[in-house]
This record gives structure tokens, C-alpha cells and sequence, in this order.
């Protein structure tokens, strides 16, 4: 089990996607977060665009991170997968390739958030993915995000 | 306490001042951390062809208590 993920490798993780120019964004709680949305969580999440340019180009960036992905596990991504768990590199990581609630990648790239350079889902996305996939413990935590999603908009 | 609404809201509101007045680097550091899950953790490497497809292997592999049941 890897340890808890830490800012240096969000850092990590923006500095070596951005050299692969892969198209990504910061989403769910993790993504909330970096938005300010103070609460914890275990996971880093990424959706990242479905294309076959950036999935190869995500390969070749994950390795450089330090996942160890065997060249199935790489054929996987490739082959379009809409969901991948990754607990075999420096931290735990989940790619989503088609959130429930979104419908295309680029709607949700265009309403993005930067923050220190970090790419975010807009909070509504964060909520809508949220709302959609509507598990238990999403349940249990869309009344503060929401709350949360109004303060940061009267902020802005 | 009060658990009213509006005193949860107030709550909330001051929580989110605060985390607001911290480093992005502080929030990260004391936001993620880091508990043995089972099942979820056991593999080092899952792929799954749709979001519905996941959501059903969540349902039926993972205890209730973890949340990720509908």
C-alpha cells in the first residue's frame, strides 16, 4: 500500500503531464480540494482525455512518474478503458476516462479551473460527477460540497 | 451543539475561511490520508471497460461499509 499522497507529488504529476502535454483535469474530492474544499480523502482521481494520442502520451508520463505498468497493463489503456486503478507506483491513482455526469471530456476541459497551475474540474462537474454516480458516500458528502461550490462562487 | 441547519451551514462557512486563509500545500498535506481499504486495496492494477461495469464490481466485491454501494 502506498503512503498518503503528498502536494510534492501533485506537483509531480502536473510538472511531467505538462511535459507530455497530456490533456487531464483534477476531479472528484481531489480535485475539490485543490480548490479549497477542506475534507480528506485517499485517492488522487484524474480524468484524462480518451484520445488515443493522449492515452499513449499518459503511458509514457505514468512510467515516468514510477508506475510500473507491464505492457498489458499499457494495451489496457489504450484500448479505451473508461475506468483504471493504479496501486502499483509512487501513490494510488485513479483515471477516469468518462465520469458519470459528463458528458465529453472537452465541455468539462473548457469550464476547467486552474489552480497554481493545477488543472480542476469546475466544481459544478465535481458535483454533477458526484450527484451522477450517486454512491453512499457520495451521498454523505454533496450537502457540504454544494455548500463549499456556493462560497467558492461568491468568492470569485 | 447546536445541529441546526443554518448552525452546520455557519459551520461549514467558517471551515471554509479557514481552509481558505492555508497554503494550497498545507490543505494538500493534511487532506489526504492514507487507511487500508479491502478488496480495493488487494490489487495493484484494475481496468475496467465502462463506469457501469466498475460500479457494478464495487457493489458486489466490496463490504457495504466502505461506501461505494449505491
Amino acid at each position: 500500500m502506498a503512503a498518503a499522497f503528498e502536494y510534492r507529488q501533485a506537483e509531480e504529476i502536473r510538472d511531467v503531464f505538462a511535459r507530455h502535454g497530456i490533456r487531464y483535469l483534477f476531479i472528484g474530492k481531489s480535485g475539490a480540494i485543490l480548490l479549497g474544499f477542506p475534507d480528506t480523502t485517499q485517492d488522487a482521481d484524474l480524468f484524462a482525455d480518451k484520445s488515443q494520442e493522449n492515452c499513449s502520451a499518459l503511458i509514457v508520463a505514468l512510467r515516468d512518474l514510477g508506475f510500473t505498468l507491464t505492457d498489458e497493463q499499457a494495451s489496457e489503456i489504450l484500448r479505451g478503458k473508461d475506468f483504471v486503478q493504479l496501486k502499483n507506483g509512487p501513490f494510488d491513482l485513479d483515471l477516469v476516462f468518462a465520469p458519470d455526469g459528463i458528458e465529453r471530456f472537452d465541455d468539462a476541459w473548457n469550464r476547467r479551473v486552474e489552480v497554481e497551475r493545477f488543472p480542476v474540474c469546475h466544481p459544478d462537474d465535481i458535483i454533477a460527477s458526484k450527484e451522477a454516480a450517486n454512491r453512499v458516500k457520495d451521498r454523505e458528502s454533496l450537502p457540504r460540497l454544494r455548500a463549499f461550490r456556493d462560497y467558492w462562487k461568491n468568492r470569485r | 451543539m447546536d445541529q441546526s441547519p443554518a448552525a452546520v451551514r455557519k459551520d461549514w462557512l467558517e471551515e471554509f475561511e479557514a481552509a481558505a486563509r492555508r497554503p494550497l500545500s498545507q490543505r494538500v498535506k493534511y487532506a489526504f490520508i492514507r487507511t487500508y481499504k479491502p478488496v480495493l486495496d488487494d490489487a495493484e492494477f484494475r481496468a475496467f471497460d465502462t463506469m457501469a461495469e466498475y460500479r457494478e464490481w464495487c457493489e458486489t466485491n466490496l463490504p457495504e461499509w466502505l461506501g461505494y454501494g449505491r
